[in-house]
Parts: C-alpha cells; sequence; structure tokens
C-alpha cells in the first residue's frame, strides 16, 4: 500500500455505519494488542469459544433494573440469614456476640419460676466472680439469681441485652447494675470507642438501632465503620461466619449444647482455684513482688493492676455513662423491678482511690426504686487469697461475694 | 477514595444517576467536576498539578497542529519536559540524589527529601505523554476543547492506576457516545464484582502471607518459605492491580466508556514474553510504542533488538518505582526475554507442552517478583538465595489460602478456555443475579481484611 491509498481508505472507512468503524477499529487495537513488548508477534492468545447470545438481549433499562433487583435479592437474603435469627443460633458460644447472645437466649426460653428472679449483669468480674447458686443461698433461696456477666462488655452492651432478654421490663424484682468503681475518672481509652460494643451487640441491633448507635461513638472515623457493620451483620459476624464454613458440623454441635446445657454450665462453675497469697504492690512505683508460681496469664493481670497512671480527665467516662445506664434506668423507670448499683471489690490488694467525683453515681442515687450501695461494701474481699488475678475473684472469693451480694438484693428488693 | 469503601459506592451512585438525569452536553461537565472531586478527595492540592499539565499538554497539542518545523518540535518537547520532568522530580528525586551522594560519599546515609507522590502520576502523564506524540506523529487529531481534553486525562475510573487509556480509544467512545447496551450494562457489573472479589478476597488474603514473609525473610529461613512467601506476593500482586482494573473498567462501561483489557490471566502464560502480552497489557503496549518502537524496535540487527529490548524493560522497571531492586527487576525480564527469544523464537507453544512451561514462566515471574516486594537488594537477595538452598522451612501459605489459589486457578481455566464471565453477563436473568448475590455475600463475609487496604498499584 503506498500513501496515495490513504484517503481513498479514509474515505471508505468513513462512508462505514458506526458499528462497523467501532468494530474495525476494536480490531485494529486488538491486533496492536497483540504484541509484546519485545517486539510484534502473532496474536495467538486463546479465544474462549463463541457464546450462544440470548435472542432478545436486554435493553438498558431492563438490566438496570436487574441490578436494583439483584441488590434487592442479596438484601433479602442477606436479612434472612442474619436477621431473622437463624445464623445467632450457630454462633460460636465462646464469641463476644455468641455470649450476648446465650444470655438473650436462655432468658428468652427459660420460663420464670415460683421464686421471684433477679440479676446481676457486668462484665468479666461478675462472669466470673459471681455466683447465681451462692447468690440464691444467700437469699435463702427466696430469690433466683441469673448471672448475667459477659466478659468483655460494658454498659453499652448490657442496654441492649436487658431490652431485648427482659422486653416487657419486669421479669426481675431487682437488677444489680455491677461497677468497676464508682469514681468517674477516665481510663486510658474512651469507653464511647469501644469496637468491640458492636461485636458484643450486633446481634440485638435492629436496622432502626444503627443510626443512633453509630452516633453514640465520638470519633467520626468510626461512626462509618460502626454503620457499615451494623447494617451488614454478616460485616461484623464475619470471622464467625468463616470459622463455621471451616468447622460447620462441629460448630452446630457446640452451639446446640451451649443453647441446651449452657446455663448448667455457668450455674455449676466453681470458680478458679489458683490464688496470689504472698502478693504485695508498690502502688506509687507500680512495682509488683510475686508469689512463687504464678502462670504469666496471672503475672499479666496483676501488672495491669498494678499500674494506675493518671490520664488527662475529660469527662468521657461520665458522659458514657449517663447516656448508657442512663438508657438502663429510663427502660426500668415504669417498672416494678428495682435497680441496684454495687462497687465491685477493686483487685488482690486494695488499690489507691483517687478522690475522683462520682458524677454519675451522685446523679441517680436519689431515683426512685434506684439504690446504690456504699462504695466499701465488698472491699474486704480485696485480699490475695480471693483473687485468682488481677481482676477476677477465685473458687474462695466468689461465693463469699455471691452470698453477700445474694443476701443485700434480697433484703433491698423485700424478700428477705 | 477507595474502589472498595462505601464512599465510592455512594459517590458512584450520585454521579449515575446525575449523569443520566442530565442533559447529553452537560454530562462531560458533570464527568469533569466528579473526576476532580475524586482525586480532591485524596488531596485537594495535587489538583493543581494534574490541571497544570493537562493545559501544558493541551496547548501543546494545538501548537503542535498548527506549527511547522522547530516550533513544532518545541512544543512536543516543552510537554515532554513538563510530563516526564514532573514525574522525574516526584518520583525519582530521592531515588537519583540518595545514588549520587552515596557515590560521591560511600556509606554515608542519605535523608530523604519530604517529597509526597502525587496519586496516579505515573499513569496520568504516560496517558498525556501518549496524546502530545500522537498528535505530533499525525495519529492523533488535537483536541480542540479543553473540557473534553481534561476529562480524557482525568477521568476518575481509570486516573488513579489505569489502565492507560490512548486518546484514540477514549475519544472515539467519547465523540461517539452511546448509552451501554444491557449487555454492556451487566457486564460492567461482573467487572465490578470480579474486581472486588479479586482485591478483597483474594489480594488482600493473600497479602496476609506476603506482608508476613517479607517483613522479615530472615526470619523464615528456607526454600518453602522463600517460595509460598513469593507466591503469596505473586498473587496478591495480581489478584489487586487486575481487581483494581476490572472495576475501573467495569464502572467505565456503566458510563458508555470501552477501557481496554489490561489483564489475560497472565499467569497461564506458557513463556515471559506471553506473559507480557498479558499482564499490564496497556502498559506493555506504551512501551512498546514510545520507547521499544522509538528505539528503533527490531529493524536494526539482533544486538541492538536485545539491547532495545533490554532499555525498555529498564524502563518499565523504573515506572514501577524508584530503587535498584525495580530496576534490577525490569533488567531480569529483559534479559529472560532475550534469551527466550534466542531459544524459542517469537511462536508460542500449544497443546500439552504449555503445561510444564507455564509452571517454569510462574516460576521464573515470581524470582523476579522477589526484587519487585523485598525492602532492600540484601534482602531481596537472601530470598532468592532461600529459593535454591536445600532446608525446607516452614509454608508461608494457609491452608485456606492454598485452596483460593487451587480454586482462583480452576476461575482462570474456567475463564480461558470457556469464557466463564462472557457467558455468565449473557446467562438467562435468573443465572446472573444468583452469581451476583453470591459474589456479594462473599464480599460480605470472605473480605480478608478488616480495613479497606490500600490498592499495591497506587504507589506507583
Amino acid at each position: 500500500m503506498n500513501e496515495t491509498e490513504l484517503p481513498g481508505i479514509r474515505k471508505a472507512i468513513e462512508a462505514l455505519p458506526r458499528e462497523q468503524r467501532r468494530a474495525l477499529l476494536e480490531w485494529l487495537i486488538e491486533s496492536e494488542r497483540g504484541v509484546a513488548v519485545a517486539e510484534p508477534a502473532p496474536p495467538a492468545i486463546r479465544k474462549p469459544k463463541p457464546v450462544r447470545r440470548p435472542a432478545a438481549p436486554a435493553t438498558l433499562r431492563q438490566a438496570v433494573l436487574w441490578s436494583i433487583a439483584s441488590i434487592a435479592v442479596f438484601f433479602l437474603l442477606d436479612a434472612a440469614i442474619f436477621r431473622s435469627g437463624w445464623y445467632l443460633r450457630y454462633l460460636a458460644p465462646d464469641s463476644t456476640t455468641g455470649q450476648l447472645e446465650l444470655n438473650v437466649f436462655w432468658l428468652r426460653h427459660t420460663l420464670p419460676g415460683k421464686a421471684p428472679e433477679a440479676a446481676v449483669i457486668g462484665d468479666s468480674r461478675v462472669a466470673e466472680g459471681f455466683s447465681a447458686r451462692n447468690a440464691d443461698a444467700g437469699a435463702g433461696d427466696r430469690i433466683h439469681f441469673w448471672n448475667l456477666g459477659v466478659p468483655g462488655s460494658s454498659p453499652r452492651d448490657w442496654y441492649y441485652l436487658l431490652r431485648d432478654g427482659d422486653p416487657d421490663h419486669r421479669r426481675f424484682t431487682a437488677l444489680a447494675i455491677a461497677m468497676d468503681r464508682y469514681s468517674d475518672e477516665d481510663g486510658g481509652e474512651n469507653p464511647s470507642n469501644r469496637m468491640s460494643d458492636l461485636s458484643y451487640s450486633v446481634g440485638r441491633l435492629r436496622w432502626s438501632d444503627c443510626p443512633d448507635f453509630a452516633e453514640s461513638y465520638d470519633a467520626p472515623e468510626l461512626r462509618r465503620t460502626v454503620l457499615t457493620g451494623c447494617l451488614f451483620r454478616g460485616v461484623t459476624l464475619r470471622r464467625d461466619v468463616q470459622d463455621f464454613f471451616a468447622h460447620p458440623l462441629a460448630r452446630f454441635r457446640a452451639a446446640k449444647a451451649w443453647r441446651n446445657d449452657g446455663k448448667g454450665y455457668i450455674d455449676g462453675y466453681g470458680g478458679k482455684p489458683e490464688d496470689l497469697t504472698g502478693l504485695s504492690v508498690d502502688f506509687g512505683t507500680g512495682a509488683v513482688n510475686f508469689p512463687p508460681g504464678l502462670k504469666d496469664w496471672q503475672k499479666n493481670s496483676v501488672n495491669g493492676f498494678a499500674s494506675s497512671a493518671k490520664v488527662p480527665q475529660t469527662g468521657a467516662l461520665t458522659a458514657y455513662r449517663k447516656l448508657w445506664l442512663g438508657r438502663i434506668l429510663d427502660l426500668y423507670k415504669d417498672s416494678p423491678t428495682r435497680i441496684i448499683f454495687l462497687e465491685l471489690p477493686g483487685g488482690p490488694l486494695p488499690p489507691p482511690r483517687r478522690e475522683t467525683p462520682a458524677r454519675f453515681i451522685e446523679s441517680v442515687w436519689r431515683r426512685p426504686r434506684v439504690t446504690v450501695l456504699p462504695g466499701e461494701t465488698f472491699r474486704d474481699l480485696e485480699r490475695p487469697e480471693f483473687y485468682a488475678d488481677g481482676l477476677h475473684l477465685n473458687h474462695a472469693g466468689r461465693p463469699i461475694f455471691s452470698e453477700r451480694l445474694g443476701a443485700k438484693m434480697a433484703e433491698i428488693a423485700g424478700s428477705r | 477514595m477507595l474502589f472498595t469503601t462505601l464512599n465510592f459506592a455512594a459517590f458512584l451512585v450520585v454521579v449515575l444517576v446525575l449523569f443520566y438525569a442530565l442533559p447529553k452536553p452537560a454530562r462531560r461537565y458533570l464527568l469533569l467536576a466528579a473526576s476532580l472531586f475524586f482525586y480532591m478527595a485524596w488531596n485537594v492540592k495535587f489538583v493543581a498539578l494534574i490541571l497544570g499539565l493537562i493545559t501544558i499538554d493541551y496547548f501543546a497539542a494545538l501548537w503542535i497542529i498548527r506549527r511547522h518545523g522547530a516550533p513544532r518540535r518545541m512544543a512536543l518537547l516543552v510537554s515532554l519536559f513538563a510530563n516526564i520532568g514532573l514525574l522525574g522530580w516526584f518520583k525519582y528525586a530521592n531515588f537519583v540524589r540518595e545514588t549520587f551522594l552515596q557515590l560521591a560519599h560511600p556509606g554515608i546515609t542519605v535523608q530523604p527529601l519530604d517529597i509526597i507522590l502525587p496519586l496516579g502520576i505515573s499513569f496520568h502523564t504516560f496517558q498525556s505523554i501518549s496524546y502530545v506524540i500522537d498528535v505530533y506523529r499525525g495519529e492523533q487529531p488535537a483536541i480542540t476543547s479543553y473540557v473534553d481534553y481534561a476529562l480524557f486525562v482525568a477521568f476518575f475510573p481509570q486516573l488513579v492506576a489505569g489502565p492507560i487509556v490512548r486518546a484514540k480509544e477514549f475519544f472515539l467512545d467519547y465523540f461517539n457516545w452511546r448509552a451501554p447496551s444491557g449487555e454492556e450494562w451487566q457486564r460492567g457489573i461482573a467487572m465490578m464484582l470480579t474486581g472486588f472479589v479479586k482485591k478483597l478476597i483474594c489480594a488482600d488474603q493473600f497479602a496476609i502471607a506476603a506482608d508476613r514473609y517479607f517483613a522479615n525473610p530472615q526470619a523464615f529461613p528456607g526454600l518453602l518459605p522463600a517460595w509460598s512467601g513469593t507466591i503469596a506476593f505473586g498473587l496478591q500482586i495480581f489478584f489487586d492491580f487486575s481487581g483494581y482494573t476490572d472495576i475501573a473498567i467495569g464502572v467505565a462501561l456503566l458510563f458508555g466508556f470501552h477501557f481496554p483489557e489490561n489483564f489475560r490471566r497472565p499467569y497461564l502464560s506458557a513463556s515471559v514474553t506471553e506473559f507480557w502480552r498479558r499482564w499490564h497489557m496497556t502498559l506493555s503496549g506504551w512501551l512498546r510504542d514510545y520507547v521499544y518502537i522509538s528505539l528503533g524496535g527490531n529493524r536494526h540487527g539482533r544486538a541492538r533488538t536485545y539491547a532495545n529490548l533490554m532499555l525498555t524493560m529498564l524502563l518499565g522497571g523504573l515506572w514501577h518505582g524508584a530503587s535498584w531492586n525495580f530496576v534490577i527487576w525490569g533488567g531480569y525480564h529483559g534479559a529472560v526475554l532475550s534469551i527466550e527469544r534466542v531459544v524459542w523464537g517469537r511462536g508460542e507453544k500449544r497443546g500439552l507442552v504449555r503445561i510444564p512451561l507455564a509452571i517454569l514462566t510462574f516460576l521464573i515471574v515470581n524470582i523476579g517478583w522477589v526484587f519487585f516486594r523485598a525492602k532492600t537488594l540484601a534482602a531481596a537477595l537472601f530470598v532468592v538465595g532461600q529459593m535454591f538452598t536445600r532446608t525446607a522451612g516452614e509454608l508461608m501459605l494457609t491452608p485456606i489460602q492454598i485452596k483460593l489459589a487451587v480454586a482462583t486457578l480452576a476461575v482462570a481455566l474456567a475463564e480461558e478456555y470457556g469464557g466463564l464471565l462472557t457467558r455468565l453477563t449473557v446467562s438467562p436473568a435468573w443465572v446472573r443475579t444468583v452469581a451476583v448475590v453470591m459474589a456479594l455475600l462473599a464480599i460480605e463475609l470472605f473480605t480478608a481484611s478488616d480495613q479497606s487496604l490500600p490498592f499495591v498499584y497506587f504507589q506507583f
């Protein structure tokens, strides 16, 4: 071909219909692209077999509608799996979500007995350090106690557990809320930004809860993540689902066993056998003198207990407590349930107590049907022989704590 | 704004709705504004840089078609100087400075200059350079509308990490714009979902093993960790980059633009030459047209051909990053391409012989990835040394990752020999719906990382 032929070729191409021009150009580009960086080479990539096309291809409008419909089907299927309650039945029993969900399941599927019921809610210090059976005994078996402690949980999670586990807010004659301390001294972490709360509560969060739940986080960058995790439960339960697929039969068995017998396992639990006798701590320097034979998990926990670095006080804990403990109080404001706040024993040794105001407690103690136990009530249990580690009462400490709390609650609730 | 975030999903829906709601003449303004907003979401001030380059190249192209002789060449040089100069400053200033200072004062520790690499600069400068050179060569008419040209450079699906779209490809769609057909829309959705699955499920999963190994290869001595850690990275970078371009191609299709294919199952290649026909095809094509052929290609004898090939691949390596590791990676591929040409010629192998050749090619390519991924040259040499040691060591890939690798190989073979994705896009609506729902559920439940990890090629 010489250059004089070019204008003729151009005219011929211009005369072609647009579709043919496009096809020609695509062919040209394709044949150019088939050449390696190295140099021209035959385009020898194997082409897929020709595809049989449907008789009437979809229009753009139909394709867009199909896209929207497909997304809608996804939402429906997602809801069927994660919002119908089906998957929640098969959560790993020892997972964060699983533990909270089991408590809700047992509350919903256990009919109240003849004796009035009371509950103690809190974190691992309650889950590990409170025995419902011992409390029953302390109350002279006139009240039946529930241990609603969920390790690692916080008042935000307790609110959703109680909202759904006790939907008419009349089940308990008394509900004790166990606080690690009454003082509102801020720790290192802003409690409103605890991402783990999403993991605990996700099974309880309805679509309508999601904006409010996300808004309760102070950090704007977390709010979007939380909102996504709340709207799409699968995102939050991803690890659990992956584990489920890895061992589905074992999961089915474990979940069923815990649903049926887990409350019995918990009520029959006697507490950890370890103790810390011989422990001493210099809270001024944070130096710890460990007794011989302690395990690493005990030492790590005691070190955490002994370190008491002061952080700038922002009022974050007060605001958090006012919001979430306030919501729990609002749940029960028109119910006969008496709300009892208690301060847990502070650890294996009496920790230094700073004079930080207990603003939340001061704001609620005059409310009707609210009782605040004196902070000193259980401080005599702050002894190494009653603790398995820096946080949790052991097999010797938990019966004493539980019986005394049971007796106290029965007395306040008027059943003793 | 990462493609894999809800922010981008919201942005895309809004732009799509507005695009189809607005009258045609207004759409280009919308797309340009959306593209600049997309870029500004990363860094506001670098929009000035991209607009500055667009302005220079726009006027340079107009100057080229309106002048003859020296002024014409001068316009080309100004454009090349601006593009390569800025790319050089932002990307290579520290590398060049460090190299010179270390040559002058061996053993010196050089503190790098505080230079932030503008996102996507390697991609949009290459796109601009190709436009101006094509105009200069008379292969592309100069674009007279500033908005049209700016949109070509800044169009958000390809702005950050390609594919590198040529002006003639873009403007063919642009000036003959028609709404995508239903089938094209479906293909766009399928491409996007494929890209999300590649990135979120595959790339981020293999990244766990690759990051663990390359964080400290000395901690994992032996043949198995060296190969499995490197293969994990080879899979990560493929799924990451091809995932990104799949999403880009899919998004562009929804707007009625047909971007060129960028990856065609490169790990099924039976030679490194074939690998480069299937890997980052738009960069390969760019280097071929604007470097290799400009250097003379294969028109000046064997020795010159190999030299051109080597130089092209060295530049390709350097394009990826400013370090000697990338230069070595490019040189390694240049050398392998030359050797292949001497041994096998240019023809492609067919039949069962492809199986062992594909395995061999995969291993050769993965040796190259060591230089691409290792933090230092010493670390790279250590890893390569471990690949040929007799000590076994610990496998870096978990059983789940191995199953995933096998599953993706099966899908790649199904696509290669059965056109899986193409068949899916024209299958009955219920089949497509099931596929979409399964893909969305997989993304929801099997995303490997809890955080949105940036795409690997963003750093280039």
